[in-house]
């Protein structure tokens, strides 16, 4: 009960406290109209290249839209801590730290599918996408998963926060490389081999490919394996993120370096 | 002075890790993304286009943060109030950072150029290349121009970085930086051409082929008119500011 009690709650103070776009005005701009306009960029390049149409974009980028405030909101979940300097205070709590950092996920993961879902929804209503009915509970599952994927992955991100001191420069370039490498913008049988092996295991890459199996009404059966290697990247990064923030916290500890700006 | 003071701003703004990394990656992805998305639809003769296309969107990126958030980073850095008391108006003393984001911002032209180039093979070969040399300044002196205004809005919205955040995708695709006018909907045409984009336009004309001084010297106007109102609202601000004893404040 107290684990499900640091999750829940730790986790929901630890986000209005430390995630900066909370206000609403911010929220709205840069969280459910931003992606929007991004969706719509990159729509109307695909048509006039003739690259694909606008199913794959408005999908593809619906799902990506998730990914803005998982991966910021992962970062910040940590290094904010640091720049209020209330990480000292956090890492000196008996509780299990990793508990602490993994629940912080669950708010921006909520978050993220409420922008996914959103954008999914403004684009199709602009672009005239028709999406199955009987698709939807597993489109939202999807989104869900690509929202859990991203979130451990911007914890992993925030992870290198406690070792380094300019993490927003990796989170900006892995947004920008999150639209290269996923397959959300460029057909992947467009990309060099080793850049489709990089997307392979980034978050939202696999997501994206049930996303565009369940809105093409191919049904669950085709888009289930995509959803369970996205689930498993979504895994890896938890793990990762877990050994990381355990391994820098020894490593701060052991340099004095925990407030080191 | 406001040779001097760009000069100042943007080798700081070149000390900075996050602004360089900025200025340099992302463009380069996008640039990437581009070639990708042209080889992807067939269009490997646009590989010039994308490349300058997507180091304009660097600058106006730049400029859009850079500019958007230019007096509140003083503030941060507790050099407003002396900047306040130089005895030259705001604008003056403001108008130099701006222009520093855009030229900071050049660093994601020549990214894309040289990353296209060497990278994919980009033929560098522009339609008008003394015209480019031209064409690309005036295209960044007019954001800068642009940005003065952002600085002077911006720094009476508390969220000023919600809007900046909301409006880098619009203007990317109303400027025609790289998604040409001709396909989106008559209605933008109007707002795309209140904008000082037509620096984007000159720009690609210049490397594509077309009538490069009418959209520079539109660019030039539009800018000088953006250049104007933000001095007036840049003084109107300082002088609340300072009635109010609120220059400090966030």
């Amino acid at each position: 009960m107290a684990l499900f009690r640091l999750i829940g709650t730790g986790g929901v103070i630890a986000y209005r406290a430390l995630f900066n776009w909370t206000t609403p005005a911010m929220f709205i701009g840069s969280l459910l109209v931003g992606p929007i306009f991004q969706l719509l960029f990159f729509a109307y390049l695909g048509r006039q290249l003739g690259v694909a149409d606008d199913r794959f974009y408005v999908v593809g980028n619906a799902v990506l839209a998730a990914s803005l405030s998982c991966v910021f909101g992962g970062t910040m979940a940590v290094a904010n801590e640091r720049r209020f300097g209330t990480l000292g205070h956090v890492l000196l709590s008996p509780r299990s730290r990793t508990a602490v950092f993994l629940s912080r996920v669950l708010p921006y993961a909520g978050n993220g599918l409420l922008i996914a879902v959103s954008t999914l929804t403004v684009g199709a209503l602009l672009l005239g996408l028709r999406v199955p009915p009987e698709a939807l509970p597993a489109l939202l599952a999807t989104l869900a998963v690509a929202a859990l994927s991203c979130g451990f992955f911007g914890l992993t991100l925030g992870a290198l926060g406690l070792r380094f001191r300019d993490v927003w420069v990796v989170s900006n370039v892995s947004v920008a490389l999150l639209l290269l490498l996923t397959g959300v913008n460029v057909p992947a049988a467009g990309l060099p081999g080793w850049m489709r092996a990089v997307g392979e295991g980034l978050p939202i890459t696999h997501a994206v490919r049930a996303a565009r199996h369940l809105a093409a009404g191919d049904g669950f059966a085709a888009a289930g394996p995509a959803l369970a290697a996205e689930a498993g990247v979504g895994l890896g990064y938890a793990v990762l993120a877990a050994v990381l923030l355990k391994a820098f916290e020894a490593e701060s500890r052991r340099r004095a370096s925990l407030d080191t700006l | 002075m406001i040779g001097v003071g760009a000069l100042l701003h943007t080798r700081q703004l070149s000390r900075s890790p996050f602004e360089i990394a900025t200025a340099l990656i992302v463009p380069v992805v996008q640039a990437t993304l581009a070639v990708y998305l042209c080889r992807a639809g067939g269009e490997p003769g646009r590989l010039l286009e994308a490349a300058v296309g997507a180091g304009l969107m660097g600058v106006w990126s730049s400029v859009l943060f850079g500019s958007g958030g230019a007096i509140q980073n003083q503030r941060w850095q507790g050099t407003l109030e002396m900047l306040m008391l130089a005895p030259r108006p705001p604008a003056l003393v403001i108008f130099p950072i701006t222009l520093s984001t855009a030229v900071t911002g050049t660093y994601a032209m020549l990214a894309t150029l040289l990353w296209g180039r060497l990278l994919y093979g980009v033929p560098l070969t522009f339609a008008h290349p003394l015209l480019f040399l031209v064409a690309a300044p005036g295209c960044v002196l007019g954001l800068g121009m642009f940005g003065l205004l952002l600085a002077s809005t911006f720094v009476l919205m508390r969220n000023a970085n919600a809007l900046a955040n909301t409006l880098e995708y619009p203007i990317w695709l109303v400027s025609g930086m790289l998604v040409p006018l001709t396909v989106l909907p008559g209605w933008t045409g109007p707002i795309a051409a209140a904008l000082p984009t037509w620096g984007a336009r000159a720009v690609h004309e210049a490397a594509s082929g077309g009538p490069v001084w009418p959209s520079l010297g539109i660019c030039l106007a539009i800018s000088l008119g953006c250049l104007a109102a933000g001095a007036l609202m840049m003084t109107y601000v300082e002088r609340r500011a300072r009635a109010a004893a609120t220059l400090a404040l966030a």
